[in-house]
């Protein structure tokens, strides 16, 4: 009978040890999964700048939640300082997931006819991470600003 | 080996914890103000206009006015004291003899209305049946919920149904509404989120949905929604339309009496 | 692709500077979620261009990811510069383009 309940526990103990290999493979099988456009934030940034630098600058202003509730839905807004005039304008704004396997979310092309250069949408944040705004002055420097998102999963479905 | 690893995993897990403890636990005002922002643009405006179409093609303003026995002019005013008595006529209700007094929720009056016309009554959980009533709750925006429960002898029994079926504890866990959702402990949070006091103007549960949920990227009804909490609660879904839950709606509107209708809400 | 613009606000003149907001019914599928009964893998559809036209001239031009959210929300601002039509042009991944427009029509 006791040894019956030790083997019983033995049993119990060598599954969860022969767990831990599968959990783990099953974990490296998970981050192989990769969308069709797949690209990280390093490549997307420079096929936009080819090479240039980017500066960080205050005349980027993004605003991100610090914590997101709900990765799927983040609301994204860049505002850019800028005249807009025909000869001083912002050309570009794009945003980027640092993290998402695609880390491309939008690649906004302004004109002066924008009088104002703003963008807002909603993301898809994976994890917590960085998102960044790059964007493209018509003198063609490159500013940016980035935020750090923190997603968590909150509640109760 | 793995002695190393589990040490290194302990050893990260109490980092973990500690990191944790000194970061902030939920959304800052500031980051409120950009959800609450959101508002202005909700996807769900798009179901709205198609139940708007739907609305005015099957049942129409002066139909549905009609049903409810009053006139047009008072129909925003009538749709922010739902759910209120009607009577359901044996079209709408086979099983009633004869017309009969019932506590019906805002989309059981446009099923009876829908009968009245005679045209296909729609299912509850059905898209259209929700974009519709949606639309139609909109029309009594900026208005303020006013349930009467105690306009008659069928709303004072259902509120008292709706609170034994809010407090009673059922299910695998043995949870009710009220262990999340009663005053002593709203606040507190389930995992990371803060539990909502339904009735506060802040919440204004009743008065906010229809809304997007974002978690399903899909507007969602007040019933359904209580469902899908029920659902995850453990507990057995009351079925839409059913005498338990209309009364469970009676119940949970009349907490947050008073506050102002915004359809479609947002949510998380 | 159901689809809405809006201009914000309501009254304007020659000169200001409105809100354009572009909201569309779309799945936005990332190509990397698995359908939940079959498992297998839902392939990406996402709406990828949006063009913003203001009398037929170009105003702004968007490349978008499936990382923007289910049921986009593009916001973006014009200088009011005459009355005409604002026109916004979408089209996804697999081919879909929809053509929705707005009317601007400043008091002064």
């Amino acid at each position: 009978m006791e040894r019956r309940s030790f083997l019983k526990g033995f049993g119990a103990v060598s599954a969860c040890v022969a767990l831990v290999p599968t959990i783990a493979s099953a974990a490296d099988d998970a981050k192989k999964v990769t969308g069709p456009n797949e690209m990280s934030v390093e490549s997307a940034l420079a096929a936009i700048t080819g090479g240039k630098p980017v500066t960080p600058s205050s005349k980027v202003s993004l605003s991100a939640p610090e914590i997101a509730e709900n990765g799927a839905v983040v609301p994204v807004k860049v505002t850019v300082e800028s005249p807009m005039s025909a000869n001083d304008y912002v050309k570009a704004i794009h945003v980027f997931g640092s993290k998402n396997n695609n880390s491309r979310c939008a690649n906004v092309y302004l004109t002066p006819a924008n009088g104002e250069a703003s963008f807002a949408t909603r993301i898809k944040l994976g994890a917590t991470q960085d998102v960044l705004a790059v964007v493209e002055m018509s003198n063609g420097t490159f500013l940016s600003a980035k935020q750090n998102v923190k997603v968590t999963i909150g509640g109760c479905g | 080996m793995r002695k190393l690893s589990i040490c290194a995993a302990l050893f990260s897990l109490a980092l973990c914890g500690v990191l944790n403890a000194e970061e902030a636990m939920s959304m800052n005002a500031a980051d409120k103000a950009m959800y609450a922002e959101m508002l202005e643009n909700n996807p769900a405006a798009m179901d709205i206009a198609e139940g708007e179409e739907l609305f005015n093609s099957l049942i129409g303003q002066e139909a549905y006015a009609k049903v409810l026995g009053v006139s047009v002019k008072d129909l925003p005013e009538t749709i922010a004291g739902f759910p209120r008595m009607l009577m359901a006529t044996p079209k709408y209700d086979f099983t009633f003899p004869k017309t009969m007094r019932k506590v019906v929720t805002l989309s059981q009056s446009l099923q009876m209305a829908l009968a009245d016309r005679d045209k296909k009554v729609l299912k509850l959980e059905s898209k259209e049946m929700v974009k519709m009533t949606a639309y139609v709750k909109s029309l009594a925006n900026d208005l303020k919920t006013n349930i009467d429960v105690k306009a008659n002898k069928q709303m004072e029994e259902m509120v008292v149904l709706g609170k034994h079926i809010f407090e009673e504890r059922r299910g695998g866990r043995g949870l009710s509404c009220n262990s999340c959702h009663s005053a002593d402990i709203v606040g507190t949070r389930l995992r990371m989120q803060e539990l909502p006091d339904l009735g506060a103007p802040a919440t204004a549960s009743a008065s906010t949905w229809h809304a997007y949920r974002m978690t399903q990227s899909a507007m969602v009804s007040f019933d359904k929604r209580m469902q899908q909490c029920m659902k995850n609660a453990l507990l057995a879904e009351l079925p839409l339309g059913s005498k338990e839950m209309v009364a469970l709606e009676v119940y949970v509107t009349n907490m947050g009496k008073g506050n102002t209708i915004q359809i479609p809400g947002l949510k998380r | 692709m159901k689809t809405l613009v809006k201009i914000k606000p309501k009254d304007y003149n020659i000169g200001d500077i409105v809100k354009i907001d572009f909201m569309a019914m779309h799945p936005m599928e990332s190509g990397m979620r698995k359908d939940k009964d079959t498992g297998a893998i839902v392939p990406a559809h996402y709406i990828n261009e949006v063009n913003f036209f203001f009398n037929d001239k170009m105003l702004t031009k968007m490349v978008t990811w499936e990382s923007l959210s289910v049921n986009p929300v593009l916001s973006i601002s014009m200088k009011v510069s005459a009355a005409g039509t604002l026109k916004v042009l979408a089209k996804d991944n697999k081919g879909e383009s929809v053509e929705t427009s707005a009317a601007i029509t400043p008091k002064g």
